[in-house]
C-alpha cells in the first residue's frame, strides 16, 4: 500500500513538470504585398484558427508575420510556406527557430543567372488588381529559372520580364504566372486557384 | 437716367452672384497629419472625433489638428466604426465581436449568430447593421436586438463579395460591396433595390457614407473618392491628395477622407469650383449630417 501511495504521489508531482516542459517553435515569415488591410488581417485570422498556435502577429507595414507552434508537432517551414501561399499570400522569406535554438530557413535562394546569359526583355498581359497581385505575379515570374527581373504594372496589367533566352521563354513564364492564379493572354489560371485568392485579388477573368 | 444705370448694375451683380453660387463642388481644403495612425474607420461621438487604427489594434480620439487625446487599446483589428451621441460601435475583425463603448465602458453586442470578421457597423436610432466580411452577408436589426441576415457570396445583384462597410438611412441599407466593386442598396427587409457605381470601374469599394442627397464611396485601389447622387449618377470624382482611401464621412458640412497608408486625413469643403475644373451637377443640402 505504501508503495502505491508513493507511486501516485510521484505521478501527480510529475504531471505539472511535464506540462511546464511544453515547448514552442518560433516561425517568422516575410510576406509581400499586404496592401489591403481586410485581406492582410485575414491571413492573421486564418492562422489563428490552427489548433495550438500562439502569438500570431502580423505587422502590416513591414509584412513581418510571426507565430509560435508546439514543438511536438514538428511543423516544417515548407508547410508554412505552402499554407501562406494557399491563403493567397506571397511568402518572400522565412525561418523557424526550434526550441533547442536550431534555425531552419525557407529554401528560396535562386540560382544566379549564368555569366554568358543572353538577356532579352519582353512584355505580356497578366490580369490582376492590387499590390498583393503584384507581389504574387512578380514572385511567380522570378521563381522561373533564367528570369533576371520582373515588373508588373497594376494599371497597364503588363508584366515586363528580363530573362535568359537560352534558359527559358515568355510562354514558360506566363504558365508559371497562371499556375499562381493569374490569367495571361495565353494561359488561364485554374478556377480553384483563382477562387483561393484573397478578395482584393478577384480580378476580372480573361475570356479566351 | 443715373438711377436706371445703377439699377442695371445692381441686377448684373445679383445675376453674377447667383451664377457663382451654382458653381460649387467639393474642394480639398487641408490635410491633417495623424502620425502613427493608420485609420480604417472614423466616427463622431459626443467626445469628439474617433479613429479606428486597425494596424495597431486601438481606437484613437483626436483633436482638430490630428493630435491624440486618448486611446483605447487591446482591441483586435477594429474596422469601420460608427458613433451615436456618447456611444461608439466597434466591429473587431480579429475576434468576431462588435463592441459597444459607452463613456469608456465596454460591452459586447449580443448576437445569436456568429460573425466571421465583422468589417463595418452602422447605427441609426435603435437600428443596427453589420457587414459580415467572410460570411458575405449583412446583419440588420430594427431594434438592435433581433437581427435578420441577407446576402450570400456571389456576383449577382443582392449577392456580396466581401462587404466592408454598411450604413443605415431612414428607408434604406447601403452596402459597400467591396470586391464586387459596387454599392448595393436594400430595403429594411433585406430586399435588393438598386446597384450604384458599376459603370465606374472601381477597384475595391471599401468605405461608404450616405447623406440625404449624396453617396460617397472610397475607391481604394484607384486612389479616389466618388460622389454619387441617390440615383447613382456620378456627381464628382475626388482624386487630389487621395491615396489608398479607406473611409469617408461628412461632419459639420466638411468631408473627411482617410488615406490609410499615409497616416493623414483630408478635409474637403463645399465651395466654389476653381476655373478650369468641372463637376457634373450641383446637389443640395451638403451640410446635412447623417
Amino acid at each position: 500500500m505504501k508503495k502505491i501511495i508513493i507511486i501516485v504521489f510521484a505521478v501527480l508531482l510529475a504531471i505539472p513538470a511535464v506540462q511546464a516542459q511544453k515547448t514552442y517553435d518560433q516561425f517568422e515569415v516575410q510576406v509581400d504585398g499586404l496592401g489591403c488591410p481586410f485581406c492582410a488581417y485575414g491571413l492573421e485570422k486564418k492562422f489563428k484558427e490552427f489548433k495550438g498556435i500562439k502569438k500570431v502577429k502580423i505587422d502590416i507595414e513591414t509584412g513581418d508575420f510571426s507565430f509560435a507552434y508546439p514543438s511536438e508537432k514538428a511543423l516544417t517551414i515548407q508547410a508554412v510556406e505552402e499554407q501562406v501561399k494557399k491563403a493567397g499570400y506571397t511568402p518572400m522569406s522565412g525561418r523557424v527557430t526550434r526550441h533547442d535554438g536550431t534555425v531552419e530557413e525557407m529554401v528560396g535562394a535562386k540560382e544566379a543567372i549564368a555569366a554568358d546569359a543572353e538577356l532579352i526583355t519582353e512584355s505580356a498581359f497578366v490580369a490582376g488588381n492590387c499590390e498583393m497581385c503584384q507581389a504574387r505575379i512578380v514572385k511567380a515570374s522570378t521563381d522561373v529559372f533564367g528570369v533576371a527581373t520582373a515588373v508588373w504594372n497594376k494599371d497597364t496589367k503588363l508584366l515586363e520580364v528580363s530573362y535568359d533566352k537560352k534558359t527559358t521563354n515568355l510562354d514558360a513564364i506566363e504558365k508559371a504566372v497562371a499556375k499562381a492564379g493569374h490569367d495571361t493572354k495565353n494561359h488561364q489560371a485554374k478556377n480553384g486557384t483563382y477562387k483561393s485568392l484573397p478578395g482584393c485579388c478577384a480580378y476580372e477573368r480573361v475570356e479566351y | 437716367m443715373k438711377y436706371i444705370y445703377s439699377l442695371l448694375a445692381l441686377l448684373m451683380f445679383i445675376s453674377c452672384a447667383e451664377k457663382e453660387e451654382v458653381a460649387k463642388s467639393w474642394q480639398l481644403s487641408k490635410t491633417i497629419p495623424i502620425t502613427g495612425i493608420n485609420a480604417i474607420g472614423m466616427a463622431i461621438t459626443s467626445e469628439g472625433f474617433w479613429l479606428s487604427d486597425g494596424d495597431h489594434n486601438r481606437l484613437v480620439l483626436i483633436d482638430n489638428e490630428g493630435k491624440t487625446i486618448k486611446t483605447i487599446d487591446s482591441l483586435e483589428r477594429p474596422m469601420h466604426i460608427d458613433g451615436a451621441e456618447e456611444i461608439l460601435y466597434v466591429p473587431q475583425y480579429g475576434n468576431d465581436e462588435v463592441s459597444v463603448f459607452t463613456n469608456g465602458e465596454k460591452k459586447t453586442l449580443f448576437l445569436l449568430d456568429s460573425l466571421d470578421a465583422p468589417a463595418g457597423v452602422s447605427s441609426y436610432k435603435q437600428e443596427k447593421a453589420i457587414a459580415d466580411f467572410y460570411n458575405n452577408r449583412i446583419l440588420y436589426s430594427n431594434d438592435g436586438k433581433k437581427f435578420i441576415s441577407f446576402g450570400k457570396e456571389g456576383k449577382a445583384t443582392g449577392d456580396f463579395y466581401y462587404p466592408t462597410d454598411v450604413q443605415i438611412t431612414e428607408n434604406h441599407i447601403w452596402v459597400a460591396d467591396a470586391y464586387n466593386n459596387r454599392i448595393q442598396v436594400f430595403d429594411k427587409q433585406g430586399t435588393f433595390l438598386k446597384v450604384i457605381g458599376v459603370d465606374q470601374k472601381m477597384n475595391a469599394a471599401t468605405g461608404i457614407f450616405v447623406t440625404s442627397t449624396e453617396v460617397f464611396v472610397t475607391d481604394f485601389e484607384n486612389d479616389r473618392v466618388l460622389v454619387f447622387n441617390h440615383d447613382g449618377v456620378l456627381q464628382q470624382e475626388l482624386s487630389k491628395g487621395v491615396e489608398k482611401p479607406i473611409e469617408v464621412i461628412q461632419h459639420q458640412g466638411q468631408l473627411f477622407v482617410s488615406n490609410y497608408r499615409k497616416s493623414e486625413l483630408l478635409v474637403f469643403d463645399w465651395k466654389g469650383t476653381p476655373e478650369g475644373e468641372t463637376h457634373q451637377e450641383d446637389t443640395q443640402d451638403h451640410d446635412h449630417d447623417h
